[in-house]
């Protein structure tokens, strides 16, 4: 048996993905999965969120400046509107806004950056989700005529567990009569210490996806962009999310559906 | 102290509007204080940015940001304006001050753990096993990312912190493929070969 080059080795330690040839191989070799299981080390020690290339700038309070120019002893000076701007209650510009698909954005690489190095979780529950597309989906358009426009769901779908999860529930989209959308996700699922679930959309390829918001077990009412085009977005994910204040998808998700839109 | 070090405000705008970032880079390196200050003006956001990101809002983040801008100071014979940008160099500073911070407060919960554990009269549990080595790592891995040349050293950082694939890379920097390829493949042997020595002894 043809082992896999060197290089493609190194790339399997990236977690890039492989040729379907060496996929393969590396799943049947055990001497390739250990190379790369040796050169993974440092990957996974410096490929983390917190490492990575700056994205939303955060402007430090002046006091930080006072610092170091105290310790410093530079007199110079940024200029004041500068430091001014910086000035109390800075707001937080690290939540990516949820009406902007990441990948249209240069700082967006936060959110790409997990999808892709935590992929396994991801990757195989699509699997799973792409099972299901169809299966739940209604589409429920026009009034109940009276000829009184209201509220219609447009789509919904279940939400089933993954992996080891027993989360589950169901998502659906409906329309206001002036034409704005709400996800409303019925969530059944345990209670969670220090952390918290989170809702999103994302797209087929499971790379780029918009945050929609916190969740509980019960039903909750998701207010969604004008504009956000669900075709792209089409899969409900519900994942567990720690209280770390870092706002991009920790790569655990409980339970999924995809929407027919 | 250099000549331009204290400035008048108005002028200094319309001259920090004109100069470009290479230029503020020369001027830190050349120990010019109004450097600093510019630098500060210009880069401050996207390493506090990460302070944020790395350890949510507040002194803590602060510290690191301080801690960025004092080192990259003290420390700026090692800046090398010909080799590459300034904000990419701070921005390896904030990564050092962040893998030393992590580090700094593994050991202090270990100490901790073992102060308790003392205390507690207990036969001598292994209390450190589960120390996060990835901690360690981190530190040692940074260090030898100082020493890389270039083209291997932006290489191997696009693919870690912009989390670009090897094509990608190829593409952001007109490198041939498999130049881009055999040089990932190295740079990683290297960094594992570091593990193995350093990080081992490290942890024995």
């Amino acid at each position: 048996m043809q082992h896999c080059t060197p290089e493609q080795l190194a790339l399997a330690a990236l977690r890039e993905p492989l040729p379907d040839a060496d996929t393969a191989h590396l799943a049947a070799c055990e001497r390739c999965r250990a190379e790369v299981a040796s050169l993974q080390r440092a990957v996974d020690a410096l490929a983390v969120p917190q490492l990575a290339a700056p994205g939303a700038p955060v402007p430090p309070p002046p006091a930080v400046w006072e610092a170091i120019a105290a310790a410093t002893g530079v007199t110079a000076t940024p200029r004041p509107e500068v430091l001014a701007g910086a000035a109390p209650t800075p707001s937080l510009t690290t939540v990516p806004p949820v009406a902007e698909p990441p990948a249209t954005r240069d700082g967006a690489s936060v959110l790409a950056f997990r999808s892709r190095r935590r992929p396994l979780l991801l990757v195989a529950a699509a699997t799973v989700a792409g099972a299901v597309i169809g299966a739940g989906a209604v589409a429920v358009l026009g009034d109940d005529g009276s000829g009184t426009p209201r509220a219609v769901p447009v789509a919904a779908v279940d939400l089933d567990p993954l992996a080891d999860s027993d989360a589950s529930g169901r998502a659906s989209v409906i329309e206001r009569p002036d034409g704005s959308r709400v996800l409303e996700v019925d969530l059944r699922a345990g209670d969670l210490d220090d952390r918290y679930y989170e809702v999103w959309l994302i797209d087929e390829a499971v790379q780029d996806m918009v945050p929609v918001g916190v969740a509980r077990s019960g039903t909750v009412d998701f207010e969604l962009p004008d504009g956000l085009d669900l075709g792209r977005f089409p899969i409900v994910d519900v994942s567990v999310e720690p209280l770390d204040g870092n706002p991009t998808h920790s790569g655990v998700s409980v339970a999924r559906g995809v929407l027919d839109t | 102290m250099g000549s331009v070090a204290v400035v008048d405000p108005v002028p200094t705008q319309r001259v920090v509007a004109e100069l470009d970032d290479a230029e503020v880079g020369r001027r830190f390196a050349a120990g010019d204080p109004q450097g600093l200050a510019w630098a500060y003006e210009r880069w401050a956001g996207q390493v506090h940015g990460m302070a944020v990101r790395a350890f949510g809002p507040g002194p803590d983040a602060e510290d690191i940001t301080q801690q960025t801008f004092m080192s990259a100071w003290t420390g700026r014979g090692g800046f090398d304006p010909d080799r590459g940008p300034l904000p990419a160099w701070l921005v390896g500073v904030c990564r050092h001050k962040i893998a030393d911070t992590w580090a700094k407060r593994a050991r202090q919960q270990r100490e901790t753990e073992a102060a308790m554990s003392e205390a507690r009269a207990t036969p001598s549990g292994p209390v450190t096993a589960g120390v996060d080595t990835a901690v360690a790592d981190r530190v040692l891995l940074l260090d030898e990312l100082d020493l890389l040349g270039q083209p291997q050293r932006g290489i191997i950082e696009l693919a870690f912190f912009e989390d670009l694939t090897h094509t990608q890379i190829a593409v952001r920097t007109g490198l041939p493929l498999g130049t881009v390829k055999s040089h990932i493949r190295r740079t990683l042997e290297r960094l594992r070969t570091r593990l193995e020595v350093d990080g081992a002894a490290l942890h024995a």
